[in-house]
């Protein structure tokens, strides 16, 4: 929807909110309504021209005086809209579609909340609703998500049995949940690690076992991360590596952080790309589960860390190797 | 906005002149530009989601036809929402991290404001799930499928040349933050699915709003699971060192301990080529002792790594 749209949309709102809001603030008006307190005064000022007809009485009447030397709101004479209009088809969509994806994220008593809550704003739509939409979310286990959600509610520690991303391992750790989050279809954790002193993001599928320890969680004056901090974004201290690509590889180049660099020579399908990652050890187990497709051009440590690792993996698969002898 | 609050506030059709007669911008404009204005204004309503209904106020008369909105059917009706539920609408707004359908939640809330709802999102402690959408097809494609429109587009898979691709819509799937376009793929007479960042260029309309119908068996998740994993119907059995090798133990179906060093690990699973390529990423860590094919894959994965580096 256009600009002026939003703001039909918004004054239809308005009429009835301020006549069940007698002299609210500007400021209030504007922040429940997501717009500047200008906005708002803009707003009122083309109300007033609007109404049943033209004369006195038909007309919307704004109480300038009270909203010049006060800053609160009272409007008179719009008694013919006291209700807000149903919700669009695309309002409706847009909310639905994110009750949905909540749902997804709920456990318990909130799951019945939130289909309640969906139930009857299907019945706020004007006309027909479809909505055609599907989030998926990768599965991960119910109760270790149970466990997780509800310790962060009511502020209880973890223990947390968790396998990492970077490196290959296993490790126990207690932390302080600070809130639950879903990006990239996946559901984290933001918490408080007592063992590293910072702020950490665990993904659910990785937990392999959660249990509150009973204790609550310490105040800590920590300022929350911006969502995608850390998580996503290339930091200053990553490892990179330049690659090239076989066409069958070529889906990496959407998936990770790349620079795509000037193709070796083109034509080949070949694509050069420079990879960002946390460190040298993950791209290692990057190339070699793509092997044959994707190929290490710098650095060359890195190129013969990978055939190091592929020939000693070769070598166990000759039967007198002691890892498949009993 | 006269027009809305004329229409509302009469019980009986306004005829277009009584309309034209009403309200001043109409009044004041020449015939044609007031009958070009009313146009543009149904039109406008249609797009508020307000129903303008035509009728006539005289049954047995044949008179001219009229115009009105019944309040009932515009007028958000009271929902009765508890606190929970007027919360949860709250974090559902906040839910969109794109522009168009932020606004579109937003919109939405301040409706339920202006109907006296008190909204407290600290009611309820949840998830905070995110939703964004940076695919430039995504707003085509959203409008598409929500209002049934047949299009066109040109689509490029990875390694190949973008191809015209002519779609009718059945929805729309994220999947992993990704957006992903379902349909009927008209030329290859088939269900189809797309990831809407492999779209090149704009998702053009090809054909009127509602001209298709969406078969009653397409479901939209269905027709996606086509490119989610699928359940597994296989085992492995591995010997993988011991405190390696985490990833696959986490999908152990059963370990037993074969020495100090090393577990005997069995995972289902349900794609070999996933599988071998997940194996070799951990190296001499982790051995297949069977199935056959499953050791081959890995063994001729570890042999082109090797190549590569001579």
């Amino acid at each position: 929807m256009n600009r002026s749209g939003q703001q039909v949309l918004r004054m239809l709102a308005l009429v009835p909110y301020l006549q069940g809001n007698e002299g609210v603030p500007v400021a209030e008006v504007a922040r429940e309504f997501g717009v500047t307190p200008a906005q708002i005064r803009a707003d009122l000022r083309l109300l007033m021209f609007t109404g049943v007809g033209e004369y006195a009485g038909e007309l919307i009447d704004v109480d300038l005086g009270a909203l010049d030397a006060d800053d609160v709101v009272y409007i008179r004479d719009a008694e013919f809209m006291q209700r807000p209009l149903r919700l669009t088809p695309a309002e409706g969509i847009a909310l639905i579609v994110a009750l949905r994806t909540l749902r997804d994220s709920a456990t318990g008593a909130q799951l019945a909340i939130v289909d309640s809550a969906l139930a009857k704003l299907e019945s706020a739509v004007g006309g027909e609703v479809e909505a055609p939409v599907g989030v998926h979310l990768d599965e991960d286990d119910e109760s270790i998500r149970a466990t997780i959600v509800d310790a962060t509610a009511a502020g209880r520690r973890l223990r947390l049995e968790y396998v990492g991303a970077a490196r290959d391992e296993r490790t126990v750790r207690e932390v302080d949940p600070r809130r639950v989050f879903v990006e990239q279809g996946r559901r984290y954790l933001e918490a408080w690690c007592l063992r590293a002193r910072d702020l950490r993001f665990f993904r659910f599928d990785r937990v392999v076992s959660a249990q509150a320890t009973g204790e609550s969680v310490e105040d800590r004056a920590v300022a929350p991360r911006a969502l995608g901090d850390g998580l996503f974004t290339v930091g200053d201290d990553a490892a990179s590596a330049v690659l090239d690509l076989d066409p069958a590889a070529h889906w990496l180049i959407e998936y990770y952080p790349v620079d795509e660099l000037a193709a070796p020579e083109p034509g080949d399908g070949r694509r050069r790309v420079r990879l960002f990652a946390s460190d040298l050890d993950w791209i290692r187990r990057l190339v070699l589960r793509n092997a044959g497709t994707v190929h290490v051009v710098e650095p060359s440590s890195l190129r013969e860390d990978v055939a190091l690792w592929a020939r000693s993996a070769l070598a166990a698969y000759d039967d007198d190797d002691p890892i498949t002898q009993e | 906005m006269n027009l809305i609050f004329t229409l509302l506030s009469t019980r009986q059709y306004l005829s277009k002149e009584q309309l034209r007669q009403a309200i001043a911008d109409y009044r004041d404009s020449s015939q044609q530009a007031f009958e070009r204005k009313f146009e543009r204004d149904k039109e406008e309503l249609r797009e508020l989601g307000i129903t303008v209904e035509t009728g006539s106020n005289d049954k047995y008369f044949d008179d001219e036809p009229g115009y009105r909105i019944r309040r009932d059917a515009v007028e958000l009706p009271d929902l009765s929402l508890s606190r929970e539920e007027a919360a949860v609408l709250g974090l559902a707004a906040q839910v969109w991290e794109h522009a168009g359908l932020a606004q579109d939640s937003m919109s939405a809330l301040v409706k339920l404001k202006a109907a006296g709802v008190t909204i407290d999102t600290d009611v309820v402690r949840m998830a905070e799930p995110k939703l964004s959408a940076n695919e430039p097809a995504f707003d085509a494609a959203w409008d598409a499928c929500t209002r049934r429109v047949p299009v066109a587009f040109d689509y490029r898979r990875p390694g190949q040349d973008p191809s015209r691709r002519h779609v009718q819509p059945w929805g729309i799937v994220s999947w992993r933050g990704r957006w992903y376009l379902t349909g009927h793929d008209t030329d290859r007479d088939a269900p189809r699915v797309f990831r809407l960042s492999r779209v090149v260029g704009e998702i053009a309309t090809d054909g009127a709003p509602g001209s298709y119908d969406v078969p009653d068996d397409a479901d939209v998740q269905a027709a996606a699971a086509s490119f989610l994993p699928s359940s597994p119907d296989r085992s492995a059995v591995l010997r993988i060192r011991r405190d390696r090798g985490q990833g696959l133990r986490r999908s152990a179906e059963s370990s037993r301990v074969v020495t100090d060093e090393v577990d005997e690990v069995v995972v289902p699973y349900a794609s070999g080529w996933d599988l071998a390529a997940e194996i070799a990423s951990y190296g001499p860590d982790v051995v297949v002792l069977e199935p056959a094919d499953l050791r081959a894959a890995v063994v001729d994965r570890l042999r082109a790594a090797v190549r590569d580096a001579s």
